[in-house]
């Protein structure tokens, strides 16, 4: 205790010098945060992005994924009622929510395009896509929806191109299940926005029943398993993979191919920004010490003398590097926690990345993790920093130290 | 039968080598110095005076010849060891004081113990006890820089007789302080070698020092005279 007293009074000795160390340390530290927080908050979004698509735990047949369907729905799920009733008396699991994926096209009679169709269970559907889907005019499908009236939600780029709006009627044309053509009048319930501009200009989305009268089948394409949280993913897939081995099971990972590539971009973005960070504190503590170091040189020549051990008198100057990374951490944890609420307060926007319309919250989510994270790094650089330079410069000999001028 | 001499040399000598230059700065120096001794180790500037203490306060190695302290030949002896021997036997006052800035008065004096591990109640005892000793107690939280030249040297001799030294090495002790100072600090030395029954090798030019000193060693060109 007597050496990190000696320590922090040794770092008071030139305050100026001691206020800048500390004050690089600090922002290093809050780079550290803010970069992280807002990669973190990017990540999680991402990740929400990802599963709400497609659900957490994705249940198919087996040949599903693997092979090539004949004809439409030749590998869907049979009865599925009954898979998901007994599907969602597990706790962990908030919805088990079919779904008939379908193309073809889609005609306002002078016009025809091609559409990418999902026939949805509005009930829940509607409820875990969240803020992933912004309807942009009337409103989203109703479970109550009359077998005769069917209703139909379009993106907005389609609606552009076809000029349709809510209320106009639509004809669906695709193949059923015996290869032959048919055809539904549906009628526009909404127009909404993924917040991809390809897919508003395909995609369209319509009531389970819908689909499968269209498709003329009785069965779904796959049926999604919405969690309570992300991370029980891989436990729930291996009890429904246990309870139910005759189908076949994905997760939202394996279609995450967008969060993947953000998460490999900004994992090298941050990582590299990290490490330019840490080498800066780890000079800078370094630039310090040496300082330091040369300033007390016969002091340490003294110090030895007497009979402090050379470990002892580096020892001395490590934890004069402890204090220096305490004081920056603590002072860049209470920065960065007042600059991620700053974000939070402001609510700042970042532009539409490559690909997609919408913009998104600039905002900055610091894990408890990452504070402790930050905080172990940056202590630890100030301490390496510092018991490199006084190792390299205390070993100079007593007397030659005694005479330094 | 006598005891053992604190400090011995036989044939002791101290060459440097700077490239292809050799410069001899001892030369076969055979001294003894008994306990309790106040010499004095007098002779002009490059006499070798600064190199016969350095090896002799174990800070610095001769390159000929051996040195015994306390009886024991310290050839080949590692530096820890050295370190610990100066730790717990040597004391060292120097010409410039060399007090630690940012430690108080009786912090410095602390030191020596605190390096001693020795338990804090008994060292505050033993630093009250030398601060009244050395007449500074009402300086007791003072810095080293609010205090003068002879408060700082005597400072120094209370650092380096707390934890009772068997050698004293003083390099130039009264250099920096003026005549009436400087009487005191060589009146408080020799007091205080006699009361702890330290060894005392003290450099110096000051002939005052030396004729309190009851033994001279003359260096002249690296030998004894």
């Amino acid at each position: 205790m007597k050496w990190l007293k000696l320590a922090y009074a040794n770092v008071l000795r030139n305050k100026r010098r001691t206020v800048i160390t500390i004050l690089i340390t600090a922002i290093g530290m809050t780079s550290l945060l803010v970069g992280g927080g807002f990669a973190n908050f990017t990540y999680q979004g991402l990740r929400e992005m990802a599963a709400r698509d497609s659900g957490h735990v994705i249940i198919s047949h087996k040949n599903f994924v693997d092979k090539e369907e004949e004809v439409p729905m030749q590998y869907g799920i049979d009865n599925y009622q009954v898979l998901a009733n007994e599907i969602r008396k597990n706790k962990d699991i908030r919805f088990a929510l079919p779904r008939i994926e379908f193309s073809g096209l889609i005609s306002n009679g002078d016009k025809s395009s091609i559409f990418l169709g999902t026939g949805v269970d509005p009930a829940g559907e509607f409820k875990v896509k969240g803020p992933f889907l912004t309807m942009v005019e009337g409103s989203v499908l109703s479970r109550r929806e009359k077998l005769d009236e069917p209703k139909v939600i379009i993106g907005k780029g389609m609606a552009k191109s076809m000029g349709v709006s809510v209320g106009d009627s639509l004809t669906l044309m695709g193949t059923t299940t015996e290869g032959s053509l048919n055809a539904l009048d549906v009628t526009i319930q909404g127009i909404m926005t993924t917040g991809v501009p390809e897919m508003d200009k395909r995609a369209i989305y319509v009531n389970i029943q819908t689909a499968q009268a269209l498709l003329q089948t009785e069965k779904v394409s796959t049926l999604s398993i919405y969690l309570r949280s992300t991370d029980d993913t891989d436990a729930i897939q291996d009890y429904l993979q246990a309870q139910h081995p005759e189908y076949g099971y994905q997760t939202w990972l394996v279609k995450a191919f967008y969060y993947f590539g953000v998460k490999g971009i900004y994992d090298r973005i941050f990582g590299v920004l990290g490490v330019v960070i840490l080498i800066m504190v780890f000079f800078s503590i370094s630039n310090t010490v040496s300082m330091s170091v040369l300033e007390r040189t016969r002091e340490i020549g003294t110090l030895r003398a007497m009979g402090t051990h050379q470990w002892e008198v580096v020892r001395g100057f490590t934890l004069e590097g402890l204090v220096i990374g305490s004081f920056g951490s603590v002072l860049g944890t209470i920065l960065g926690f007042a600059i991620s609420m700053l974000f939070h307060v402001l609510d700042l926007q970042m532009p539409p990345p490559p690909g997609r319309s919408d913009s998104y919250p600039l905002a900055i989510d610091i894990p408890l993790v990452l504070y402790g994270t930050a905080i172990l790094m940056s202590i630890t650089v100030c301490m390496v920093a510092a018991w490199l330079a006084a190792r390299k410069a205390s070993s100079k000999s007593i007397v030659e130290a005694l005479t330094h001028v | 039968m006598g005891t053992a001499p604190i400090l011995q040399t036989n044939n002791l000598g101290k060459t440097y080598h700077t490239g292809d230059i050799t410069y001899q700065a001892l030369k076969n120096i055979n001294l003894e110095l008994a306990k309790g001794a106040f010499a004095a180790l007098v002779g002009p500037s490059g006499s070798g005076k600064s190199t016969l203490l350095n090896i002799c306060g174990l800070i610095d190695t001769c390159s000929e010849g051996e040195l015994l302290f306390n009886g024991k030949n310290l050839k080949g002896v590692s530096n820890l060891e050295l370190t610990n021997i100066r730790r717990e036997q040597l004391g060292f006052i120097f010409q410039g004081f060399n007090l630690v800035p940012i430690m108080s008065i009786a912090e410095n004096i602390e030191y020596p113990l605190f390096l001693a591990d020795m338990p804090v109640k008994e060292r505050r005892i033993r630093v009250a006890d030398m601060l009244e000793r050395v007449g500074l107690t009402r300086f007791a939280k003072n810095l080293p820089d609010n205090i003068s030249g002879g408060q700082k040297q005597r400072v120094a001799i209370a650092r380096a007789l707390i934890k009772r030294p068997s050698l004293v090495i003083a390099d130039e002790p009264t250099a920096n302080l003026d005549t009436n100072t400087a009487s005191t600090i060589i009146d408080l030395m020799h007091h205080m070698s006699r009361e702890f029954n330290s060894t005392f090798i003290i450099a110096t030019h000051d002939d005052r020092m030396s004729s309190r000193c009851d033994t001279e060693i003359h260096l002249v060109d690296g030998e004894l005279q």
